[in-house]
């Protein structure tokens, strides 16, 4: 499509020169307007005049050896212009019974269907010192047949001489089966050469032609760049890469959210496999710990042992939690992450004497909330509960947590001493480490406190916008989830093989 | 095996507490059964590695507490905790699980279920979780404390809804949800910590029978 269109708009740049040549013909032609030469009626008084000057400079009738109806005739002429020459004008007069389409130097110059009339051409332009080559596809109706032609170069010397080439027998006839015969350079062999078949006036063409056209000097064919193959064949391609590098876009696209989704199955399997395997085994250990534990005497060395044994693995199993927590991808919602702050909460401060108050936005939607922000809005919580217990002397805090323009904002406020923001500056590793957490992910971290007024820390976390595009990256399809599940339940037969 | 120090401990007076535990990996099953019979006051009476086997041989043993593991392979320990408890509306059932899943907890809670303990939890308390159910209490977190709230606030847009909570337990599970202890609640609303446990098992019950009559509406209404 895109092709075709492309050759199309070239041939028709080729043609506009020819198209305006035609236009202002028929103006010359209906309204006589100025001109070389105005047509005149054959029966007007100057019409002798009018012939003497309108078949100045032509040749005679030529054509091939026959003359048939019907008949398509190729004429062929070579001429040179001197390599010093400067050519001022080149007119060119022509006319064919019945019609004729003319070439100078392989390019077509004009047509013409109105035998009766010479059509005068301006190839000024077109012509410059070296070899030329005039061609004419001339075609006969019926009856007589006849090429008569006349080229007037007027070069600039003193003696303001000419150059002409007319219509005679040294026009070679071309065979029809020759192909790129209007460009080429030189006659070949088989070219015969044209006959006269009779003088300008003379029956049968008297009294005509006794018309004359005019043609527009032709001008050499302004190709915009625009309209050059070069631009657009460049355009195109241009185009096409571009077309192809969208197309590569998407898949790396789909295939990116194809790999996200592999991620999060795979992400898991890894949590289902540490909650299976390790879990599991860590748990039947610390089982046997407190087994072995009761089964010493009372005051026996080893059931101190056996009791920090077992406190190790309780720990270890906690820990354990909060890997599987933080890597399942069945985790990735604000609802779970809220859960799991709040009860975090509850239990680091269970054994201090700081009573924890949850303050939570009831109904928390399980929008997606994804690892790192999570992982790093949890670690500093998790610091600022730590400070709270290490320097607050609280007897009270508040754990809130709600959403704000689509911000997810936490704040860990408690009723303790305070401190002066401005002095503490340094002094808390802590105040840093959090601000760098929350800047990690685009958040913010601030700390309000005065002396004996508690000490307040906000943080604020942007929340993504429920924006994926369904058809590039869905969400694990409700029948992927049910995999998830499926395999998180499946684990009892598999453990009970392990077992 | 060496003397059972518990039984010299207890007086013979008061018969131990029955246990069952239902767990499939065998190696835990031995381990919790001896931790239970070490448990002053407490008897492992049976355990089974399977929740089809326990629907067969708990009902005749009718024991006072089972001991619940949620993974089983085939039926899982909710859906047997679900037959259980119709068969033996009074045995207390405790939900055994490795992680702390609210979801998982929650579903068992709808499920019947009277409380639920972490694996690792240690013996004492384990024991002490154990007292608690016996003596009416039924222990709840915060966590589960909001979600029953929602549950029930979204139930109750429903044309229908089924049960209720009243304004006495919705004002516990919101204390609750806020991280207040069933004694700072019961400072709090000037009444016993006993009643605020009894409070909680009407909110265990209450979600039970929710469950299973919207299981049981569900069932209608999907039946042509």
């Amino acid at each position: 499509m895109f092709l075709s269109k492309i050759k199309l708009c070239h041939a028709s740049c080729r043609r506009s020169g020819v198209w305006w040549g035609r236009m202002f013909f028929l103006n010359l032609f209906f309204c006589a307007t100025t001109g070389f030469t105005q047509p005149v009626p054959p029966a007007a008084s100057t019409n002798v005049n009018w012939l003497v000057e309108a078949t100045n400079h032509l040749g005679q009738w030529i054509w091939d050896t026959n003359t048939l109806d019907k008949q398509t005739c190729r004429f062929w002429k070579s001429f040179e212009i001197p390599r010093d020459a400067k050519i001022s004008r080149a007119t060119l007069r022509i006319t064919v019974d019945n019609g004729y389409t003319l070439f100078l130097d392989g390019q077509e110059i004009g047509r013409g269907s109105d035998w009766r009339t010479v059509t005068e051409y301006d190839v000024t332009r077109q012509l410059n010192p070296g070899r030329h080559v005039l061609a004419v596809e001339a075609f006969n109706d019926r009856l007589q047949a006849g090429l008569i032609f006349g080229l007037d170069i007027q070069l600039v010397d003193e003696n303001r001489s000419t150059i002409d080439v007319v219509s005679d027998n040294t026009w070679r006839v071309v065979p029809n089966t020759q192909r790129n015969w209007a460009s080429k350079i030189t006659a070949l062999p088989d070219w015969h050469r044209a006959i006269v078949v009779g003088a300008v006036g003379k029956p049968p063409w008297q009294p005509w032609p006794f018309g004359l056209s005019i043609e527009p000097p032709l001008q050499p064919l302004i190709v915009h760049f625009w309209q050059a193959g070069w631009f657009q064949l460049s355009l195109f391609s241009v185009s096409a890469l571009a077309l192809l590098f969208c197309v590569w876009l998407m898949t790396q696209m789909a295939a990116q959210s194809k790999a996200q989704r592999v991620l999060q199955v795979e992400r898991a399997r890894i949590a289902r496999d540490i909650h299976d395997d390790l879990g599991a085994q860590l748990t039947q250990l610390l089982l046997l710990g407190e087994v072995a534990q009761r089964e010493q005497p009372e005051d026996a060395a080893a059931r101190t042992q056996f009791n920090q044994i077992c406190e190790q693995a309780r720990e270890l199993s906690h820990a354990l939690d909060e890997v599987v927590w933080a890597v399942n991808s069945r985790r990735d919602t604000l609802r779970d992450f809220v859960n799991y702050v709040c009860k975090y909460a509850l239990i680091y401060l269970d054994p201090t004497p700081i009573r924890c108050r949850l303050d939570v936005e009831p109904e928390i939607p399980p929008d997606a909330f994804d690892l790192p922000v999570r992982r790093n809005l949890f670690l500093a919580v998790k610091e600022a509960l730590n400070n709270a217990v290490k320097h607050s002397e609280a007897g009270e805090l508040f754990l809130r947590i709600y959403r704000k323009n689509q911000k997810l904002v936490v704040v860990v406020e408690d009723n303790g001493r305070g401190f002066d923001p401005a002095q503490a500056g340094g002094e808390r590793n802590g105040m840093t480490n959090m601000s760098q957490r929350m800047s990690e992910v685009g958040g913010e971290c601030n700390v309000a406190s005065q002396p004996g007024g508690g000490c307040l820390v906000e943080f604020t976390v942007p929340l993504a916008r429920a924006r994926r595009l369904a058809w590039f990256s869905p969400r694990p399809s409700p029948g992927e989830m049910a995999d998830m599940n499926a395999g998180v339940n499946a684990s009892g037969p598999a453990d009970s093989q392990n077992g | 095996m060496k003397a059972n120090i518990s039984s010299a401990v207890a007086p013979a007076a008061k018969p131990p507490v029955k246990v069952v535990l239902v767990e499939d990996k065998a190696g835990v099953r031995d381990s919790w059964s001896k931790l239970i019979n070490s448990l002053p006051g407490f008897s492992c009476v049976n355990a089974c590695s399977s929740g089809e086997e326990a629907l067969h041989v708990i009902p005749p043993i009718a024991p006072d507490v089972v001991l619940m593991d949620i993974f089983l392979p085939r039926m899982s320990g909710i859906e047997c905790t679900t037959r259980l408890k119709s068969l033996l509306p009074k045995t207390q059932i405790l939900i055994l699980t490795a992680v702390e899943d609210d979801e998982l907890v929650f579903m068992a809670l709808e499920a019947g279920a009277d409380g639920y303990l972490l694996k690792r939890t240690k013996p004492e308390d384990l024991r002490a979780a154990m007292l608690d159910v016996l003596g009416g209490g039924a222990p709840m977190t915060s966590e589960i404390a909001r979600r029953v709230v929602e549950s029930f606030r979204r139930a109750s847009k429903l044309p229908k809804p089924t049960v209720h909570l009243s304004a006495r337990e919705e004002e516990i599970l919101i204390l609750l949800s806020k991280g207040y202890s069933n004694k700072e609640i019961a400072d709090q609303l000037s009444i016993s910590a006993e009643t605020v446990g009894s409070h909680l098992k009407h909110i265990y019950e209450k979600m039970h029978v929710r469950s299973r009559t919207e299981a049981v509406m569900r069932y209608m209404t999907t039946r042509p």
